[in-house]
């Protein structure tokens, strides 16, 4: 988290001219920093609460001063949801227990699997508010969409990932498995879990299906997100040897994925001011680091071996066929290979394909800008070849928790059901690399096509960006969903409504003829007579 | 050592000599101002006998720590919202000299008697003032309300009055147990109604939106704040130390502080201008502070009370500023104001983040000792309530400062060229309030003790406190 | 049983607050409320038989006869405060009047731009 934040801040000098409240900025981007390392360091709730709603509070400040006004709503709602639910919740137990700490928290609601059900539900409702689970993702299309283009890698790779670890902390500190042990078990796992798991499988599909929509980067990031949470959620709900571990390690992962494809789009939108797909395009010409950097980014996210994604991914997916979690495996699978179409498409749609005439001499980004792309990248790189190496970590976790720990020796992943050796494959893959990059070398090479330079019956082009082959990219695909039922359709519908109560209280109650107001009285009072019976 | 007669004396003379000596009004007016002031905070505990005649005969005025609190509270926000909105004054000197004594006297009088004349002596100043902006129709509807509202309650106490023979409040609360129950429900059930009326519980706050949401700037931070702190402070003072609820009448009323709330916030909520949104949001948090009194957590309510008039004051200061120097108070209309006023913005936010009850801000002491000391009387719903209602107006809040500090178009970058053309004027003396006050709010924040020393000194003098 | 006619009066006053639209109409049925209330409070001092309070000579202060003397002078008081608010009440009316041309709430517009 504090990687994803030093790195970003080496973004932010270049930022800041083009941003309105500077200042203010600066000073909320330190305040949340602060907030996230609190939320990790806390020992007790309140502490864990109170900077919990100040990187709330401080990251509402600088979502506004992108593009959406309506974004910073959106978000403060639905995490609040969240954080609401978990302060009834500390509340209550500190008043039944006396205590905020949460190691003595815990141990006492060991005990209580009553107590235990309604914390549980209540707290991870904060967790799940952060990590953008079904159905509370809205906010993070919306908020990191519209989120200033350096912000928005904080948001999906440092706050979203606090999500994480409260969901961490309500599932494997409270030992789930042991104090749930009595209760319905769906698949061996308590109800409570199964229902996680359910929502996180939900996510996955909605966040796929979602992101192969969007035209603009961001909100594909933002919904890659949404699915990515999805995975760590069910890897942490399990509470296992195996799904546990990818969980938590897909935690750091996908932080560093999601934040290099932000990075990389906000070097693009410096350079282009855009970042809606079909506007850019042929890029790799001009900006290769960038690209480079994305494309080990998606590599890593889409959970393609050597990237350290896919040790996460394995791992949980290890755990879910253990146990024969079918559907949950099936939506797994699903967003695995609805994540290719996705991060294929920025890829395809800005990177490859004919540089837009817009676009014909930007240049790459300044080197204090790629700086920290590459540190992201080479880490993915890193973890990949040698997951152990964080896995050891884990592994360490795992012990404190009475988990049986994950298996590691070197560079391979010992589990039940089999072993994977990081360093054969990079072997492999590095070997196909050096072949494809010879055969590239050797063969003949394609025409390089202008993007105007297309055959039109001599009609003229007036809009160039309409025969950018990236425009309506998926369209097919789209065609299959386009009339689906949708969360963010119902919230509006909420928020409509509660408008129209207020507007309805204001006409009855606050009305400019005094008689209302005397006959609400009169009614009032007459009720009181009828049903007070007893002082 | 101060006689509290002062504190009521003081300004009622200076308004009668500003009459005379109508050149010297403002200096009357400041003068009366800052001697309350300092009054307030070198009151020490002590009980006048007036007239000469024994309580419970005669009339006597009260200055326990629960008043002097409310006096402390009522005659800062009184002077600074005088001092900020110096230009607004013009002729209302009297009118507000009067209104400070009536109020003074609200908070230190110890019969109920004389709680209504200087009740109906407040409303009257109060119906002057919210005729500084022209909208007639709204005062017309405060008086009718306010009115009705007072002689509910003067039918209320002279029910009581005819049964147990006293009207003094400490008298009343030890003979109370003797009135039939019928009887106490009639006069409880007067009484709540008009009090409700001035301390704005729904459905018997029908004039809130025409008053409140036509202020200027000096009407709005008076009514919003010292009105609103006398007015929840006698209706604890009423509800809490002479009539103590039980049973289905507790039910009742804890039913209609809860809706006020919970209402309050959602037409809060629909609306679009700043001072509509505030004045429901004053609503919201009247009932809040009432159900708080009502659940019998007077300390909590105290220190929701002075949260509420140190930032409601800001708040409704600067909108009414916003509507007399701007024209308008229209949010959209004012987009990106506080880029240009950012002095004015700070106090603004730290006023609303404290009153939406955020950590580190002041509002969240309450928050937390709200909701624990809910929990600890074994109530369920109401925090939830509290909760979702706190939920709703963090996200109008929220709503009208992400608009008021980042003009722009939805879906384009916040620039520059999209902040309002109108301005603010006139902007010193709104600065320093907003930063003397938003500063203050941190300074409590950090120290919380400053506020709550009063209230614990309170009540460790009555039983089951804190 | 006079009482009940009072209660009357407060019950005629809250009819007219609720079914009239002319302002000034409005005022009056406020001030046949608080005239209500007023007589109402009097009636709560009144002993049957007995005599004004004012001590003098020839009168024992003995047989407790006397009305009760301080709703008259509550009574005083809240009149004096009826008086004021209608006055102010009528103030208003007439500034209503010359800004709305009209007296009849239905007919005037409303204030608020929202």
């Amino acid at each position: 988290m504090v990687l994803v934040y030093s790195m970003v801040s080496f973004f932010n000098p270049y930022w800041m001219e083009k941003v309105i409240h500077p200042a203010a900025y600066n000073l909320f981007y330190l305040l949340s920093l602060g907030g996230t390392l609190g939320v990790f360091y806390s020992k007790d709730f309140l502490t864990l609460f109170i900077f919990w709603e100040l990187v709330v509070w401080s990251s509402m400040f600088i979502i506004p001063l992108g593009k959406s006004r309506r974004a910073t709503v959106v978000y403060y709602g639905i995490s609040t949801i969240g954080s609401f639910a978990m302060l009834y919740a500390l509340l209550l137990l500190n008043v039944k227990y006396g205590t905020f700490e949460i190691s003595t928290v815990i141990n006492k609601l060991s005990t209580d699997p009553k107590m235990a059900t309604l914390f549980f539900f209540l707290i991870v409702m904060a967790g799940l508010t952060k990590l953008g689970i079904f159905p509370f993702y809205t906010w993070l299309p919306i908020a990191h969409g519209n989120a200033p283009h350096t912000f928005s890698p904080v948001l999906s790779g440092g706050l979203v990932k606090m999500g994480g670890f409260i969901a961490f902390l309500i599932t494997a500190v409270l030992p789930t498995s042991k104090v749930f042990a009595n209760h319905l078990q769906i698949l061996n796992n308590p109800y409570e879990n199964y229902i996680l798991m359910i929502l996180g499988a939900i996510s996955i599909i909605i966040g796929t299906l979602m992101a192969i929509k969007q035209d603009d980067a961001k909100k594909l990031i933002a919904y890659s997100t949404v699915s990515n949470s999805g995975y760590i959620l069910i890897g942490l709900a399990m509470v296992d040897q195996t799904a546990f571990a990818g969980g938590v390690m897909h935690v750091f992962n996908h932080a560093m994925a999601s934040a290099a494809m932000f990075l990389a789009f906000a070097a693009i939108a410096y350079r282009t001011g855009t970042t809606k797909i079909s506007e850019l395009g042929g890029l790799i010409k001009r900006m290769p680091v960038t690209f480079t950097v994305y494309l080990i980014a998606i590599i890593s996210l889409a959970g393609i071996p050597p990237m350290s994604g896919f040790a996460s991914k394995w791992l949980i997916y290890q755990g879910l066929l253990r146990k024969g979690n079918m559907f949950i495996a099936f939506a797994a699978f699903f967003g695995s290979v609805g994540s290719f179409m996705y991060v294929f498409r920025p890829l395809a749609g800005a990177f490859l394909g004919q540089l837009s005439p817009k676009h014909k001499d930007i240049k790459e980004v300044p080197f204090w800008m790629q700086l920290p792309m590459l540190i992201i990248s080479g880490l993915t790189i890193l973890y990949g070849v040698y997951p152990g190496l964080m896995l050891k970590y884990i592994a360490k976790i795992q012990t404190s928790l009475n988990l049986p720990a994950i298996g590691v020796d070197g560079t391979k992943i010992l589990t039940p059901n089999g072993m994977w050796d990081s360093w054969t494959v990079t072997l492999v893959f590095t070997i196909g690399f050096i072949i494809a990059t010879i055969l590239y070398f050797v063969l003949p090479k394609a025409k390089s096509v202008d993007l105007m330079d297309t055959y039109t019956s001599a009609e003229f082009i007036h809009n160039p960006d309409l025969y950018h082959y990236s425009s309506n990219y998926y369209a097919p695909f789209e065609r299959l969903y386009k009339n689906h039922p949708s969360v963010e359709k119902f919230y509006d519908a909420i928020a409509l409504r509660f408008k129209e109560l207020g507007l309805l209280v204001k006409t009855w109650f606050f009305n400019e003829n005094p008689a209302f107001t005397v006959f609400w009285i009169s009614i009032v009072i007459t009720a009181i007579f009828m049903w007070g019976d007893k002082i | 050592m101060i006689n509290p007669v002062l504190l009521i004396a003081i300004p009622l003379l200076f308004a009668f000599l500003s009459v005379m000596f109508k050149k010297a009004d403002k200096g009357l007016l400041v003068l009366a101002v800052l001697f309350n002031v300092l009054a307030a905070f070198l009151l020490k505990e002590t009980e006048v006998v007036i007239g000469g005649w024994k309580p419970p005969f005669g009339i006597n005025l009260i200055a326990d720590q629960y008043s002097i609190f409310g006096l402390i509270i009522l005659n800062t926000v009184f002077a600074l919202s005088v001092f900020s909105s110096f230009s607004s004054v013009k002729k209302y000197s009297t009118v507000l000299l009067v209104s400070l004594a009536a109020l003074n006297g609200m908070m230190l009088t110890g019969d109920l008697f004389n709680l209504f004349v200087f009740l109906e002596i407040a409303s009257i100043s109060a119906y002057i003032l919210s005729t500084m902006t022209k909208k007639f129709k709204g005062t017309f509807n405060y008086i009718i309300l306010g009115a009705l509202g007072s002689n509910l309650y003067l039918l209320g106490i002279i029910i009581l009055y005819s049964t147990v023979g006293t009207l003094n409040m400490a008298d009343m609360a030890s003979k109370i147990h003797l009135v039939n129950n019928n009887v106490l429900l009639l006069a409880l059930t007067f009484i709540f109604a008009g009090f409700a009326v001035e301390a704005k519980l729904m459905p018997f706050n029908g004039w809130v939106k025409g008053v409140y949401g036509n202020a200027n700037d000096l009407s709005g931070g008076i009514f919003a704040s010292a009105y609103a702190t006398a007015a929840i402070m006698m209706f604890g003072r009423i509800f809490t130390n002479i009539f103590v609820l039980d049973g289905t009448l507790k039910t009742i009323f804890l039913t209609i502080t809860v809706l006020t709330f919970i209402l309050g916030e959602i037409a809060a909520f629909s609306q679009k201008n700043i001072r509509s949104t505030l004045a429901f949001s004053s609503v919201g948090q009247a009932g809040l502070i009432a159900t708080l009194f009502l659940s019998g957590l007077s300390g909590v309510a105290m220190m929701q009370v002075a949260n509420h008039a140190l930032a409601k004051l800001v708040m409704f200061t600067i909108a009414g500023a916003m509507y007399v120097y701007a024209g308008t108070d229209n949010i959209e209309k004012l987009q990106g104001l506080f880029k240009k006023h950012k002095l004015i913005g700070f106090g603004f936010s730290v006023a609303a983040l404290s009153l939406v009850g955020l950590p580190i801000f002041y509002g969240f002491y309450v928050k937390i000792f709200a909701l624990s000391n809910l929990f600890k009387i074994n109530s369920y719903w109401i925090p939830a309530l509290i909760l979702f209602s706190s939920l709703i107006e963090g996200i109008y809040y929220i709503r009208m400062l992400a608009k008021l500090w980042n003009p722009g178009e939805e879906g384009k970058e916040s620039k520059d060229e999209y902040t309002t053309k109108l301005s603010l004027e006139n902007t010193f003396a709104y600065a320093v309030l907003a930063v003397v006050v938003g500063l203050f709010i941190l300074y409590i924040s950090y120290n919380p003790e400053f506020i709550t020393q009063g209230i614990s000194n309170y009540l460790s003098n009555i039983a089951g406190g804190m | 049983m006079i009482q009940y006619l009072f209660i009357g009066l407060i019950l005629i006053g809250i009819y007219g607050l609720l079914t009239q639209k002319n302002l000034i109409k409005l005022v009056v049925a406020l001030n046949v409320l608080e005239v209500g209330v007023n007589l109402f409070i009097i009636s709560t001092g009144y002993v049957k038989d007995g005599v004004a309070p004012i001590l003098f000579k020839g009168v024992p202060s003995t047989n407790g006869t006397f009305v009760d003397p301080l709703p008259q002078a509550l009574v005083l008081t809240a009149i004096v405060i009826g008086v004021g608010v209608t006055a102010l009440a009528l103030t208003v009316v007439r500034k209503i009047y010359e800004k709305h041309g009209t007296l009849n709430l239905d007919e005037m517009g409303s204030e608020s731009d929202d």
